[in-house]
């Protein structure tokens, strides 16, 4: 048997002459995250349907609420263009839902098809008047029903009750490339998830200091990355050897402007990284002030050395509300476990929270370190971390 | 691969291994059933119970054969959960965590928890000990050989004291020893000792996992339920094996115990001699005492410090040496041992502290490698980060 999801999709028809393209990448997007299910996808006049086997359905519905682009979705009902046929099936879908707990309903009619012989009133009037006769657990209440019964007359006819919330934002992919700096921290995931709503297709890169951080740490972020990537629609994760670049700093830096340093460090590498995949953005997880390296000065310092524009989703965002977005995507359980870098060892008793603007930039270039980023780039591993999640 | 971390577990004693393998095809019987292949095997687990008996110098009841040195510890402590009111215990600061945290479990349920803090040199006082005990105290409990400094505790002297103390105040005290650290390395005799209970593991001396022993003088109450084996203390089908691997681990530690304790002193010598020239280097507790007999000639515990110890483990580790550490970088914050702590060594030292151990197969060889390497990775580090 088939399972057919009917997909609202928001933002994106407002869109006017690119709506296409924003359509076209969703359908992309929605085809390859189920790569390897049979699974039809289909874009009719501002909706989606997305048909299954009825197997799959668990893992196509998990799937859709982790699709951007896609503002909620339910599992609908084609029936035949009549009233005999809506009727019937209207009932046996309230019949599920009252014995589901529902006692309050409402039926909610859209006629797109004007040649379709009773307006939306009168489909509401008669629809309603037929399930309540059936199903006499079930009464009216068209403010705040429990269960909401939603016909659509278009081409076919479509009816759906529960929606599911989509995660909202355009289709990854529709805003072009971004490069995001990951470590295994709590926000940098968080940042990411937040860019590729808004239809940044990322890479990611993380600074890996072994012997200094260990290959748990790294582990970590590889883990980190396999549980954004649904959401990201795959993700690149490239691993930079940063020791050798971290102990130059350490070395002939001065002490208080160790992190800063290596802050900039990292971003002249993610702009390598950026030209090199063609990337436009650079995206970090920095919230005003959170550390010293995150200060409006600091930030001012770091993002000089880049021609590109920084996004820093989480810069107005508390640590709380940060912690809530990592919790929903997954990202928390596995951002808190103890495999830290060890920056202690790194980061200077009294790092520097306002640095001199002139005066770092030049202490940056005094190190000389690009031809040593660059040997670091060029020796980076890659690690695919796939869309599609079939394992469950 | 130099393996310096024989107080995690010691490399396995394959003749143990082999008469594991032998009483498991052998004697599979349960030595609960009535038929011959269970007389067999109750037999051959009434022998191995003599065999230990023999070692520690107690009464053959009064061995109980256990999963390991854990469970030995936590049958003593969760016993009190089943006290009708909730008393106080008296713990070293130093113990391992099978009993630093189920003491913390007697803690939620409203027993008073009295630590009892080494000095700088690991080494806890028995008049301290004895003053913390009143008519309110089930229990003293006390690490034998410390696993991080090899700190061996005047034992006898605690239990004079406490003894003393309990006669005074006209009540009673269970005094428990964990003496997995000491078990066929140093000389354990339980009659002479005095104590009321004894944890030991086999593994720690080339038996296999999954095996320990209580010695318990008399019995007590437990929490487990089961089938009324092992005197009902450690109820389940005895892991017979395992035990008679033990008892063949335990009677050549005993009998060469002597004989390998002087050869791991030489080997501590050698070790301390060599790790005086290495830079920044610190030893846990001071240099001038390490070599003392009130420490195992098995575990020395050093520091380098700025170098984070798991940094150091890590790099000592890719030049093939194992080592161990109890400090870790966790969540920016330097986590470190409850031992080190408890004996007031320094954030810092504590920070950057490695355990070394060693065992009757580490060669002299073994430790000049380990030195040289050592040596340079410190060198190279140091230079780094002073």
């Amino acid at each position: 048997m088939k399972t057919l999801f009917l997909i609202k999709i928001g933002e994106i028809s407002l869109k006017g002459g690119n709506r296409s393209f924003f359509e076209k990448k969703l359908k992309e997007n929605i085809k390859n995250r189920f790569r390897g299910i049979p699974v039809t996808v289909k874009n009719r006049r501002g909706r989606f349907y997305v048909e299954t086997e009825e197997q799959f359905a668990p893992l196509v519905q998990e799937g859709l609420s982790q699709v951007f682009g896609i503002v909620s979705f339910a599992r609908s009902f084609e029936v035949e263009k009549n009233m005999e046929s809506i009727r019937k099936v209207s009932c046996r879908l309230a019949g599920e839902a009252a014995r589901q707990g529902a006692g309050t309903f409402k039926v909610e009619a859209r006629r797109s098809d004007k040649n379709f012989p009773f307006n939306s009133m009168e489909i509401c009037r008669e629809i309603g008047h037929d399930v309540l006769e059936a199903i006499p657990a079930l009464s009216v209440d068209v403010h705040k029903p429990e269960w909401q019964l939603n016909i659509e007359i278009r081409d076919r006819v479509y009816l759906y009750g529960r929606q599911i919330k989509g995660p909202g934002g355009l289709p990854v992919s529709s805003a072009g490339r971004g490069i995001l700096l990951l470590s295994g921290g709590i926000d940098s995931p968080v940042a990411g998830y937040l860019m590729a709503k808004r239809g940044l297709k990322l890479d990611a890169v993380y600074f890996h200091t072994y012997p200094y951080t260990s290959d748990e740490a790294k582990q970590k972020v590889i883990d980190l990355s396999r549980i954004l990537a649904p959401y990201l629609a795959g993700l690149n994760l490239f691993i930079v050897p940063f020791t050798e670049p971290q102990l130059a700093i350490k070395k002939k830096g001065p002490e208080a402007e160790v992190t800063i340093l290596m802050r900039i460090a990292m971003m002249r590498i993610a702009q390598a990284l950026a030209h090199q995949r063609n990337a436009g953005a650079i995206v970090t997880g920095e919230a005003l002030s959170q550390v010293a390296s995150q200060t409006t000065e600091s930030i001012r310092v770091t993002g000089s050395f880049t021609d590109l524009p920084v996004f820093r989703p989480l810069i107005g965002m508390d640590k709380e509300e940060i912690i809530a977005i990592a919790r929903k995507i997954g990202t928390f359980e596995t951002s808190i476990l103890p495999h830290d870098d060890c920056c202690t060892l790194f980061a200077p008793k009294r790092p520097v929270t306002r640095p001199k603007y002139e005066a770092t930039r030049e202490h940056y270039k005094e190190l000389c370190l690009d031809e040593m980023l660059e040997k670091a780039l060029n020796d980076a591993e890659r690690v695919y971390s796939r869309v599609e999640n079939l394992e469950k | 691969m130099i393996y310096l971390d024989w107080a995690a577990t010691a490399p396995p004693d394959r003749e143990c291994l082999d008469v594991a393998l032998n009483t498991a095809v052998e004697t599979f019987g349960n030595p609960s059933s009535l038929h011959t292949p269970g007389k067999k095997a109750a037999s051959v687990l009434i022998e191995s119970r003599k065999a230990i008996s023999r070692i520690l110098d107690c009464a053959s009841s009064q061995v109980i054969f256990t999963s390991g040195g854990s469970e030995s510890n936590n049958i003593i402590i969760s016993s009190l959960l089943l006290k009708g009111k909730a008393g106080s215990v008296v713990v070293s600061a130093m113990e391992h965590s099978s009993i630093h945290k189920p003491v913390g479990l007697l803690k939620q349920r409203g027993w008073e928890v009295r630590w009892i803090k080494p000095g700088a040199d690991g080494l806890i006082d028995s008049a301290d000990v004895a003053s913390k005990v009143d008519e309110t105290t089930a229990l003293v409990a006390i690490i034998h050989t410390n696993n991080e400094t090899g700190a061996v505790q005047p034992i006898v002297e605690i239990v004079e004291a406490v003894r003393k103390r309990s006669t005074v105040i006209g009540h009673p005290v269970h005094i428990h020893i964990d003496a997995v650290q000491s078990f066929g390395k140093i000389e354990v005799n339980i009659a002479a000792l005095g104590v009321d209970s004894a944890s030991f593991s086999g593994h720690k001396l080339g038996g296999p996992r999954g095996v320990g022993i209580l010695f318990l003088k008399k019995s007590i109450p437990v929490l487990y339920r089961g089938g009324g084996q092992e005197t009902a203390l450690r109820p389940g089908t005895e892991n017979l094996p395992a035990v008679t691997a033990l008892v063949r681990a335990a009677t050549k530690g005993v009998t060469s115990l002597q004989e390998h304790y002087d050869y791991a002193y030489s080997l501590k010598q050698r070790l301390v001699k060599g790790l005086s020239s290495v830079p920044s280097v610190h030893f846990i507790p001071d240099r001038d005492v390490v070599l003392q007999k009130s420490y195992s000639p098995y575990i020395l515990t050093i520091s380098f410090p700025p170098i984070p110890a798991e940094v150091l483990q890590r790099v000592l580790n890719d030049r093939g040496v194992a080592v161990s550490t109890g400090s870790a970088c966790a969540s920016k914050k330097h986590r470190i041992s409850h031992v080190l702590s408890a004996m007031g060594t320094p954030e810092e030292t504590a920070f950057s502290a490695i355990r070394v151990s060693w065992g009757k197969t580490t060669t002299e060889e073994d430790i000049d490698i380990f030195l040289k390497i050592l040596s340079e990775e410190v060198g190279k580090m140091i230079s780094i980060f002073r």
